[in-house]
C-alpha cells in the first residue's frame, strides 16, 4: 500500500494558500482597513500626545475666548474656557483609549468565565448563570451605570466595574453558545479519554476555538463603551476636571450651542469616527473570519 | 411472504430504442468567479441521456457532479457562470435561455430530487399544500385536483393513508418518507427528465433499498428519462443503463453498465471498483486496493491526465500530454486514457497472511449491559438492552445496525464517554460499565482509545496535527523527556503511512483521509488494549475509505489490539470483522463469527440488510431481495415483543408482537433472537449462493 502522500507542487500550493494567517486576511477586507485606518489614527495620536507640538490642554489662552474660530494658533479653535479644543481632543483620546479597552478586557475576562462555565457544565450552574445574566441584561445599560456611577464615584475602577457588570453577562451568553457546540465535538470526546482535567480541556480546547468570534465582540464593545464612557461624560459622571473628556467637551459647550455650535460638533465627530473605526474593524474581521 | 426479484432495469430496455436524445451536454464549462480568483469546477464536459434511459454519473467528492446537476437545472448561483458550451434539453438550448423559459422547462420538464429531504421541503407547509403547488404552477388545473392530483401521487411512492399524509408536516415524517414525498413532488409535473443527486445517501439500508426500488418501478409508469449522480457504484450497477465516470470534471470513461463494470478501461475506474469491499468477500480473500493521493482541487490539476499523479500506469511524454481525448473503444464505451490498451484489469492485491486469532483469551466481555435515557414524564429512551457479547484478544467485533440501534451509545459506554444504567463491562478483570471517563483510573483510559467518525471534528482546529498524539503520549507516559516523545510522534505519524513534515499543519490543512490517520495514530499512541472504532470511515470517500480500512487493519494485527468496529455498512463489516453483532433497537437480534453471519441460516433482520447491499459487479448472481415495510419504529416506543416485528417479513403469529424471541443456539458461537426455530432458520438460504462459502 503506496498511500504516503505524494508532496508535490500541488500541496504546496494549497498549503501556502491556507496558512495566510487570521490576521493577514483582515488586510484583504477593504471594510476592516477603513476601520483599521481609523482607529490607528486615533491610537497613535494619542501616543504621540506628549510629544506633539500643541498647547497646554488646561491652559485657558484669554486672547483667544473672545473668537474661539479655528485659527494659526488654535486648529480647531478654543473652549469656552480658552482651551486649545485639538489638544483637548488628543489628550481626551488617551483617556477614552485606556479606559474603554481596559474595561472590556475585565469584562471579558468575566464574561468568558461565566459563559465557560455554564456551557461546559451545563445544569443547575447553567440556570443559575444564565438566570442572573437575564437579569442583567433586562436592565437598560445606561441606568446601570447611572445608578452605580452616581453611588460610587466617578473614576476609573468605577467604571471599569460598572463596564463589567454591564457587559460580563453579554459575553458570557456568546461563550456560552459557542462551548455548547464546541463540547460535543470529537476532539473533546478524545481529550477525555487521555484524562485531560477540565480546565485543560477549557483553556487548551475550547478557549483557541472561541477566538475569532470573542475578539470581533471585543472590538464592538470597545466601541460601545467609549459611547457609553460619552454619555457619562456629558451627564457629568465622567471623569473628574479638569482631565479632558469627550463627553465632558460637549457637556461644557451645550450652552452655547446656538452661538458657537463647533465647540460640541468637534468632540461628537471624533467621538464618531473612533466608534466607527472600531465597528468596520469589527464587521471586516467577522467578513474575514467567516468559516 | 412479500419477496420480490426486483428488476429496475425493466422499463430502459423497451424505452431506448427509440434513441432520441432528452439531455444533451456539450463541452459543458462551469466557473466559479470568486473574490480573488476564478475555480474551474468542470474544463470540458459532454454526455446525453436518451429518452427512457437511465444515466448515472459516478465520482467521488469534489469530481464536479452535482455541480454539473445544479448547472442543467440552472442554480449555479451567483458566482457560477457556464462560461462555455451547451445543455440541450429536447432540442431547446439552456445556456442563455432567458429566465421565463427556463421556468416553464425547471420543475415541469426537468425535476430534481436532492440528498437531502429536509431541506428540499418548506417545514412551515403541509405536505399537501407542497405538493399541489407543483400541478397549480405547472399544470394550471384547479386547487382541488391539485389536491387529489397529490394524494393520487402519494399512493404511487407507496405512503400510507395518503390524504392523511396531505395534512402533515415535513418533521412529522421519517427520512425515508421525506425523501418519497420529495419524489412524488419531482413526479408530479409529469418530467421528461428528473435529476436524482445522491438520493439516498442519508437513509439507512433497508430504506435506501425500498427508495431504490420504488424509483425503478416509477420510471417504468412514467416513463421518465433518469440522471442518477451518486458515488455509489453498486446502486448505480443496478439502476443505470449507462455510467459515466467523472474525475475532477472530466469524464473519463462511459459505457453500458455491464460493460463498464466487467471491463473497466481507465485505471481511476478500475481503481473505484477495486476499492470498495464487496458483500461476497472477507479479508482473508481479497484486500482492498486504495487509490494513492487524492483529487486535485481545480487549480491544481497537472496537464494532460487529471488522474495522472494517482495512477500507477503513468509514462511521461504519454499521460502528459494537454490533448488527451476521449477515445471511442468500440461498444458505445469511450475512455479517456491514451494508454487503455495496456491496461490489464488488476489482480487482487497480495494478501496478507491473516490467521484467525488464535488464542481465545476474553479481551473484552458485556453481559446485560442496558442505557436507558429519561426523557421526562415517565418516557425513557431504551439505546440499549441487555446486550450480551464478549471480545477475543486480538479479534475484531463489528457491531453492525442501522441508525437509532444503539451501537454508538455502546461504544460510548465502552470508552467511558456515558454511563450504562445497569449490567457490566468487564475488561482485565474490571467492571467499567458505570465509571465514566473522569472516574477511571488512567490505566483503564490508557488501554481504551477510540476512533471517531468525523473526521472534520475529530482534530482541534486550533491545534497543530501531532499536537494530541503528543499529549497522549506524555499524559499517558509511555515516553519520558521532549525528544523521545517527538520520536515516538514520528513513528507513530510512519505507522499511519504520513510523511513527518504534516506534523505541524493545522487541521485545515490536511485532507478528510489524512485527518483520519491522525486520529488513528493518536488512538495508538496510547498503546491500547482495546479500540473501538465508530463508522471510522463512513464519512470519506470511497478510494480513501479503503485505504484508511486496510491501515487499520494492519495495525490492529501487528499490535494484536482487540477492536470494536462499529458500522452501518454490511460489506464493510464483511470485510473487516472476526465477529458480527447485528443490532435492531438496542437489542441484539443475532451474533456470531462472520462466516455464520453471512453465510445464509440467518435472522430476518440480518437477512434482510445483506439483501440491501447493491454491487457493482454485473455477472453477480442477482440476488433475492427482502423488502421490509415501513420504518424503524422510535426508541421511545418500542415493540412489546420482538423488536423488529412491526416490519418482520417472517413473522410467525402473534407471538412475535407480544413475547420477547427467544435465544436460539445455532452452534457455539452463533445466536439467533427470534421465534422461529433454531432448524427452521437454518433453512434460510445464503444470499449469495454456494460461491460465497467457497471463498469464505
Amino acid at each position: 500500500m503506496a498511500a504516503l502522500d505524494i508532496p508535490d507542487a500541488v500541496q504546496v500550493a494549497r498549503i501556502k494558500r491556507q496558512a495566510r494567517s487570521n490576521w493577514m486576511r483582515i488586510f484583504y477586507s477593504r471594510t476592516a482597513l477603513i476601520g483599521l485606518f481609523l482607529v490607528t489614527f486615533w491610537v497613535a495620536a494619542a501616543l504621540l500626545a506628549p510629544v506633539l507640538p500643541l498647547p497646554s490642554p488646561t491652559d485657558s489662552d484669554v486672547m483667544a475666548m473672545g473668537n474661539p474660530y479655528p485659527s494659526a494658533a488654535h486648529w480647531l479653535g478654543t473652549d469656552i474656557l480658552g482651551r486649545d479644543i485639538l489638544a483637548r481632543l488628543i489628550f481626551g483620546a488617551r483617556t477614552v483609549l485606556s479606559v474603554a479597552p481596559l474595561s472590556v478586557a475585565v469584562a471579558m475576562i468575566v464574561g468568558i468565565t461565566m459563559g465557560m462555565l455554564a456551557g461546559y457544565y451545563g445544569g443547575w450552574i447553567d440556570t443559575v448563570i444564565s438566570r442572573f445574566s437575564d437579569i442583567i441584561l433586562a436592565f437598560p445599560v445606561l441606568v446601570i451605570y447611572v445608578i452605580l456611577i452616581a453611588n460610587i464615584g466617578p473614576s476609573v475602577t468605577n467604571i471599569v466595574i460598572a463596564t463589567t457588570i454591564a457587559s460580563a453577562p453579554g459575553i458570557g451568553r456568546i461563550t456560552r453558545g459557542l462551548v455548547l457546540g464546541l463540547k460535543e465535538q470529537e476532539y473533546i470526546a478524545a481529550a477525555r479519554l487521555r484524562a485531560e482535567n477540565t480546565l485543560y480541556i477549557m483553556l487548551v480546547e475550547l478557549l483557541p476555538n472561541c477566538r475569532s468570534m470573542l475578539i470581533v465582540d471585543a472590538c464592538l464593545r470597545i466601541g460601545y463603551t467609549i459611547i457609553t464612557i460619552g454619555i457619562l461624560g456629558f451627564l457629568g459622571l465622567g471623569l473628574p476636571p479638569p482631565n479632558p473628556d469627550w463627553g465632558g467637551m460637549v457637556k461644557e459647550s451645550v450652552t452655547v450651542l446656538n452661538v458657537w455650535p463647533l465647540m460640541s460638533l468637534i468632540p461628537s465627530a471624533a467621538l464618531v469616527s473612533l466608534v466607527l473605526g472600531f465597528n468596520l474593524l469589527a464587521d471586516g474581521m467577522r467578513e474575514a473570519w467567516k468559516p | 411472504m412479500n419477496l420480490i426479484v426486483s428488476n429496475p432495469k425493466g422499463a430502459a430496455m423497451s424505452g431506448s430504442s427509440q434513441s432520441d436524445t432528452v439531455l444533451d451536454v456539450n463541452d459543458l464549462r462551469i466557473e466559479f468567479h470568486g473574490k480573488s480568483e476564478t475555480v474551474v469546477a468542470v474544463p470540458t464536459l459532454s454526455f446525453s441521456v436518451k429518452a427512457g434511459e437511465s444515466y448515472g454519473l459516478v465520482g467521488e467528492s469534489g469530481c464536479g457532479k452535482s455541480t454539473t446537476a445544479m448547472a442543467i437545472m440552472g442554480y449555479l448561483g451567483n458566482t457560477g457562470v457556464i462560461a462555455g458550451g451547451s445543455i440541450r434539453f429536447e432540442g431547446k438550448e439552456l445556456v442563455g435561455a432567458s429566465a421565463r423559459e427556463l421556468r416553464a422547462i425547471r420543475g415541469r420538464q426537468i425535476a430534481m430530487v436532492y440528498q437531502d429531504p429536509m431541506s428540499a421541503l418548506n417545514p412551515v407547509k403541509t405536505i399537501g399544500s407542497q405538493l399541489a403547488e407543483v400541478p397549480l404552477l405547472h399544470l394550471g388545473v384547479s386547487r382541488t385536483e391539485a389536491m387529489e392530483m397529490a394524494a393520487a401521487m402519494l399512493a404511487d411512492v407507496r405512503l400510507p393513508d395518503a390524504s392523511d399524509m396531505l395534512k402533515r408536516y415535513p418533521h412529522q415524517l421519517s427520512g425515508g418518507q421525506q425523501q418519497r414525498v420529495v419524489i412524488a413532488m419531482a413526479l408530479l409535473a409529469r418530467p421528461s427528465l428528473l435529476l436524482l443527486d445522491e438520493p439516498t445517501t442519508g437513509l439507512d439500508v433497508t430504506v435506501e433499498a425500498a427508495v431504490i426500488d420504488l424509483i425503478g418501478e416509477l420510471r417504468s409508469r412514467y416513463s421518465t428519462s433518469l440522471l442518477f449522480i451518486s458515488h455509489n457504484l453498486g446502486l448505480i450497477a443496478e439502476t443505470c443503463d449507462r455510467v459515466g465516470i467523472m474525475y475532477s470534471g472530466e469524464m473519463v470513461e462511459e459505457g453500458p453498465t455491464g460493460d463498464l463494470f466487467r471491463k473497466p478501461r481507465h485505471p481511476y475506474t478500475q481503481g473505484l471498483i477495486d476499492c470498495i469491499p464487496d458483500i461476497t468477500h472477507d479479508k482473508r480473500s481479497r484486500s482492498l486496493a486504495a487509490i494513492p493521493g487524492h483529487i486535485p482541487l481545480p487549480q491544481e490539476r497537472p496537464v494532460g491526465c487529471f488522474f495522472a499523479p494517482r495512477c500507477t500506469g503513468f509514462t511521461a511524454g504519454l499521460c502528459d500530454r494537454p490533448d488527451l481525448e476521449l477515445e471511442d473503444i468500440g461498444g458505445d464505451h469511450v475512455v479517456r486514457c491514451i494508454r487503455w490498451r495496456d491496461m490489464k484489469r488488476s489482480q487482487p492485491a497480495q494478501l496478507a497472511q491473516i490467521g484467525k486469532a488464535q488464542v481465545q483469551t476474553e479481551a473484552v466481555a458485556v453481559s446485560d449491559l442496558t442505557k436507558l435515557y429519561k426523557l421526562g414524564g415517565d418516557r425513557t429512551l431504551k439505546a440499549n438492552e441487555s446486550v450480551s457479547f464478549n471480545a477475543a484478544k486480538a479479534e475484531i467485533v463489528a457491531l453492525v445496525g442501522e441508525s437509532g440501534c444503539g451501537k454508538s451509545t455502546l461504544a460510548r459506554i465502552v470508552t467511558g464517554l456515558d454511563r450504562a444504567t445497569s449490567g457490566e463491562i468487564r475488561i482485565a478483570g474490571e467492571n467499567v460499565a458505570e465509571i465514566q471517563a473522569k472516574d477511571r483510573p488512567r490505566h483503564l483510559l490508557q488501554s481504551i482509545q477510540m476512533i471517531f467518525q468525523n473526521p472534520d471534528s475529530t482534530l482541534n482546529p486550533s491545534h497543530s496535527a501531532a499536537f494530541s498524539i503528543r499529549r497522549s503520549i506524555k499524559k499517558f507516559g509511555i515516553r519520558k523527556g521532549k525528544a523521545a516523545i517527538e520520536e515516538r510522534v514520528r513513528e507513530l505519524l510512519e505507522m499511519v503511512r504520513l510523511s513527518p513534515t504534516i506534523a505541524n499543519r493545522k487541521p485545515n490543512q490536511l485532507s478528510g483521509g489524512q485527518k483520519q490517520r491522525i486520529a488513528i495514530a493518536r488512538a495508538f499512541a496510547a498503546d491500547p488494549a482495546l479500540i473501538v472504532a465508530d463508522e471510522p470511515v463512513s464519512a470519506l470517500d470511497v478510494s480513501v475509505q479503503a485505504a484508511i480500512v486496510t491501515l487499520l487493519l494492519d495495525i490492529q494485527r501487528e499490535r494484536q489490539s482487540t477492536m470494536l468496529f462499529i458500522s452501518h455498512d454490511l460489506a464493510l463489516v464483511r470485510h473487516v470483522a472476526d465477529k458480527v453483532v447485528v443490532m435492531y433497537l438496542g437489542k441484539v437480534m443475532e451474533q456470531g463469527t462472520v462466516e455464520e453471519v453471512f453465510g445464509g441460516g440467518t435472522h430476518p433482520y440480518t437477512e434482510a440488510l445483506i439483501s440491501a447491499i447493491r454491487s457493482p459487479n454485473p455477472d453477480e448472481k442477482r440476488r433475492v431481495r427482502v423488502h421490509l415495510t415501513g420504518d424503524t419504529p422510535s426508541p421511545i416506543n418500542v415493540p412489546a415483543g420482538c423488536r423488529f416485528a412491526t416490519r418482520c417479513h417472517r413473522k410467525v403469529g402473534a407471538a412475535c408482537d407480544s413475547v420477547p424471541p427467544p435465544l436460539r443456539k445455532m452452534s457455539d458461537t452463533h445466536e439467533i433472537a427470534c421465534h422461529i426455530d433454531a432448524a427452521e432458520l437454518r433453512t434460510t438460504p445464503s444470499p449469495f449462493g454456494a460461491s460465497a462459502q467457497g471463498c469464505a
